[in-house]
């Protein structure tokens, strides 16, 4: 059944993130065989400053694009570390619900819980992506048409939206 | 210790604040692996806007890029379509402005060395979870690098400067009835008793 998607746009404003919480290293494994596909780190918000991002488009920072290889497709679990600071408020039930779309079609939606933040804290959590089974068919398009695969991560704190970033996709493996 | 959705067991770690040192210090970086000329595994480092990349394994990825990058390559194609004085309608030019994505030409060659369905071999054991697609692969029509990079800007940095009114409309899922009312306290409501298909029916207790 396909499902709606209608969303184009960011369903908050990034001044929405009040928790300060800002994402610090991400990494990404096969879970079959512990092999680490990607890592990445970046220093936290206050070690940036603002440099030249006032011009920019401030969804600018919340956007990622990944050019996967059509191996990746055939991956069954990937580990996903996140490792992320807070601010000074304490953080409770933060969430995360991350949608993958290819065109209009949902392919998995998948909810974690990262539970309650101690304030000022950096914090680790490790998340479980489980695949969908995916037809020959459908792999075949999404690897034809890059970027037309996508997702919408939408982070919660006790169930209001804090944080919406997103991505696209590619599989066609074009370096 | 939680169940996830797929019903894995996870773990949350709450790390204390760490000293300033250790958060000031410099990742500590891979060793270098070395380089097999039977498969194109090579570790990929570098800096994208402000990141380090610390590992990238080509047998799964081959780039990463923000919308910052993105924005800036953008601005710098319009600039230099505008100093060249082109003008007749550049393709790329419109496809920019359009924010359309472009259907990626491709055409089949054979390749010697990398067979796109087969996970790459670890530990002498290789996987491989569909029929073999033969010795094809696709492969995109040569381009200019950072082109082919980088693609067509997505719709959300085009147009996307705007933030909707907090709705949770885009996440009314399978099981919850399209046609109840936006009312933000409803959606609300639903959000806490989320039910995503085939998997586990999800309650929160209200605190």
């Amino acid at each position: 059944m396909l499902k709606w998607r209608s969303n184009l746009y960011y369903l908050c404003a990034p001044s929405e993130n009040v928790y300060s919480i800002d994402f610090t290293r991400f990494k990404i494994r096969d879970l079959e065989t512990g092999t680490v596909l990607f890592e990445i780190t970046k220093p936290p918000a206050l070690e940036r400053g603002q440099g030249d991002k006032k011009d920019f488009d401030p969804n600018a920072g919340r956007f990622v694009r990944y050019q996967f290889t059509p191996a990746f497709l055939r991956l069954r679990q990937v580990g996903a570390t996140v490792e992320f600071t807070v601010g000074e408020k304490p953080i409770n039930n933060f969430r995360m619900i991350e949608r993958h779309y290819f065109r209009e079609q949902l392919l998995k939606s998948f909810d974690f819980e990262f539970g309650f933040c101690i304030p000022s804290s950096k914090n680790t959590c490790e998340h479980i992506y489980e695949f969908p089974p995916l037809s020959d068919e459908i792999m075949h398009e999404m690897i034809l048409y890059p970027y037309e695969t996508q997702s919408d991560s939408f982070y919660f704190v006790d169930n209001k939206l804090v944080m919406h970033n997103k991505a696209d996709y590619s599989y066609s493996g074009a370096p | 210790m939680e169940v996830d959705v797929s019903g894995v067991s996870r773990t949350i770690m709450s790390i204390l604040p760490a000293p300033t040192d250790e958060i000031n210090s410099p990742p500590k970086a891979e060793p270098e692996k070395p380089r097999c000329s039977s498969t194109p595994c090579s570790p990929i480092k570098g800096t994208v806007s402000g990141y380090q990349i610390l590992h990238m394994d080509s047998n799964y990825l081959v780039g990463f890029t923000t919308g910052e990058e993105l924005l800036k390559l953008a601005q710098k194609w319009t600039s230099t379509e505008k100093a060249t004085g082109d003008t007749m309608p550049n393709p790329r030019t419109k496809q920019l402005d359009s924010g359309l994505h472009r259907a990626t030409r491709v055409y089949k060659t054979k390749s010697r060395y990398y067979q796109p369905y087969d996970i790459p071999a670890v530990n002498g054991r290789r996987r491989r979870r569909m029929p073999s697609s033969g010795d094809n692969c696709i492969k995109s029509l040569p381009m200019e690098p950072s082109k082919v990079l980088h693609g067509s800007l997505p719709l959300c940095l085009l147009k996307g400067k705007r933030a909707h009114s907090k709705s949770l409309d885009y996440l009314n899922l399978d099981k919850m009835n399209i046609k109840e009312p936006a009312d933000t306290e409803v959606l609300q409501y639903q959000l806490q008793h989320l039910t995503l298909r085939g998997e586990r029916v999800f309650t929160r207790n209200k605190t």
